[in-house]
């Protein structure tokens, strides 16, 4: 039989539909292929996109924008949010409006147009996540931005429209949907318990042991109680921290171990799985909060949403997280 | 002297027709492909200065012909045109030297061959 789930910070529900149960083998992954051509994020291609606002691995003495680095952040060309310009809100009758300021810039991960982001050497993928921290850090501190939204799309199907690994940025006015809910969910928890919801997920799991993917004296990464897609993975700081900002090189280090890790769990259950990754923190400008920890979402792309996911806001899943877990766990890198 | 040769690739006659008017008129030559592989073998034969390019068209898409052109030639300036606005969170158009949506006005679509051929 089905089985309903429930998200303990969200109050999502999902729907475990056991008889639908695939081996990791049973999804079907979209055809790979690259389409070619002309890459925009290669190195020697620099003056096809805007000017950095961050490089490291640069070496000294050559010039901005010269291709010699090991990762670099750029603006979107073509953003759909600009950077110009004052908030201006408005209001038609009982409607809200606003115009479209924000910051949309791109991590260009590696300097090699093949390089998979789950095969990344650990000097090499560190930088990505130091790249997240510093740019939040500098976009914090424009007063216009409330929220900084950081994601990869991982293969066609997740949203990824180049091959070369890049991940992304979004500075916003407003605090996104998402947010609130995760921030008001585990705020009612902790008026409740008085403990972190997320700290409380994480002591209850190591001790369960049913749902913990893998581990690192700073880290645990787990397949999560109502996760929205087989193979759902949430990796957690031990240690309780609202803001990522915070993060210290040693913490960035066992950050690193753990995503590459998980990373390449999953893409050996289910080579070239596509998949999105999500940061998940404080807004900005708000103290450390008790309530809140962050923690990022990696969320496989294997499973379709349609009319009953749209409407009822409930996602189907075939895989229990237990099962993905045990798959997870036994596989060997 | 030579005129300035523009390559103009889009899939529908009306485009066609309105904007090799209006670039012939600007003292341009125009020369049209309506499909993705018509406009790669005109780009290798006709060596353009600028090309004019659709996205959305039967067979290969814009973006995919951008970046097989630029393979060949990273220099040569090209001009994303689509009627859609969403084809620019595709990074793939970064390519391009500018990505304009269709207007029934061409003023910036001219301002933009002028920056690229005056």
């Amino acid at each position: 039989m089905p089985e309903l789930r429930k998200d303990p910070i969200l109050g999502r529900w999902i729907i475990i539909a056991k008889e639908r149960s695939k081996r990791p083998t049973d999804f079907v992954v979209d055809d790979v292929k690259t389409r070619g051509g002309f890459c925009p994020l290669c190195p020697g291609n620099e003056k096809t996109t805007p000017g950095e606002v961050l490089v490291y691995g640069r070496e000294p003495g050559m010039p901005a924008n010269s291709s010699s680095w090991k990762l670099r952040v750029v603006p979107n060309k073509y953003p759909a949010l600009v950077i110009e310009g004052e908030l201006d809100k408005q209001a038609e009758g009982l409607y809200d409006r606003m115009n479209g300021i924000g910051a949309h810039e791109v991590v260009i991960e590696s300097p090699n147009h093949d390089d998979r982001f789950s095969d990344l050497p650990h000097d090499q993928m560190i930088l990505t996540f130091r790249a997240f921290r510093d740019r939040i850090r500098d976009l914090a501190k424009d007063s216009r931005f409330r929220y900084v939204m950081v994601f990869k799309n991982h293969g066609r199907a997740a949203g990824a429209s180049l091959e070369h690994s890049h991940s992304q940025l979004v500075a916003l006015p407003i605090l996104p949907r998402m947010v609130t809910s995760e921030l008001d969910g585990s705020l009612k928890y902790f008026r409740y318990k008085d403990r972190c919801v997320f700290c409380d997920i994480i002591h209850q799991e190591i001790q369960q042991n049913v749902r913990l993917v893998c581990e690192n004296s700073l880290f645990v990464t787990l397949a999560p109680f109502a996760p929205r897609s087989p193979f759902e993975m949430w990796i957690m700081p031990r240690r309780h921290s609202s803001s990522y900002v915070a993060i210290d090189e040693e913490t960035l280090a066992g950050l690193t171990d753990i995503f590459s890790e998980s990373l390449r769990r999953l893409d050996t259950c289910i080579p070239n799985v596509p998949y999105n990754f999500v940061l998940h923190t404080q807004p900005l400008g708000s103290e450390l909060l008790d309530h809140y920890h962050w923690h990022f979402e990696i969320v496989p792309k294997l499973t379709s949403i349609a009319g009953f996911e749209w409407g009822s806001g409930f996602y189907i899943n075939p895989m229990p997280p237990e099962e993905a877990c045990r798959y997870l766990r036994e596989v060997e890198l | 002297m030579d005129k300035k040769r523009i390559l103009l690739v889009d899939d529908e006659d009306g485009i066609q027709l309105l904007y090799r008017e209006e670039f012939e008129d600007e003292g341009f030559a125009v020369d049209s492909a309506y499909n993705g592989e018509e406009a790669l073998e005109k780009f290798r034969e006709r060596q353009p200065d600028l090309v004019i390019l659709d996205i959305n068209m039967p067979g290969m898409n814009g973006i995919e012909v951008l970046r097989q052109m630029k393979e060949i030639n990273p220099d040569l300036p090209v001009i994303l045109s689509s009627a859609y606005q969403e084809y620019k969170q595709d990074f793939g158009t970064w390519a391009s030297e500018e990505y304009i949506v269709k207007s029934a006005n061409l003023d910036e679509l001219k301002a933009a061959v002028h920056k690229y051929l005056d």
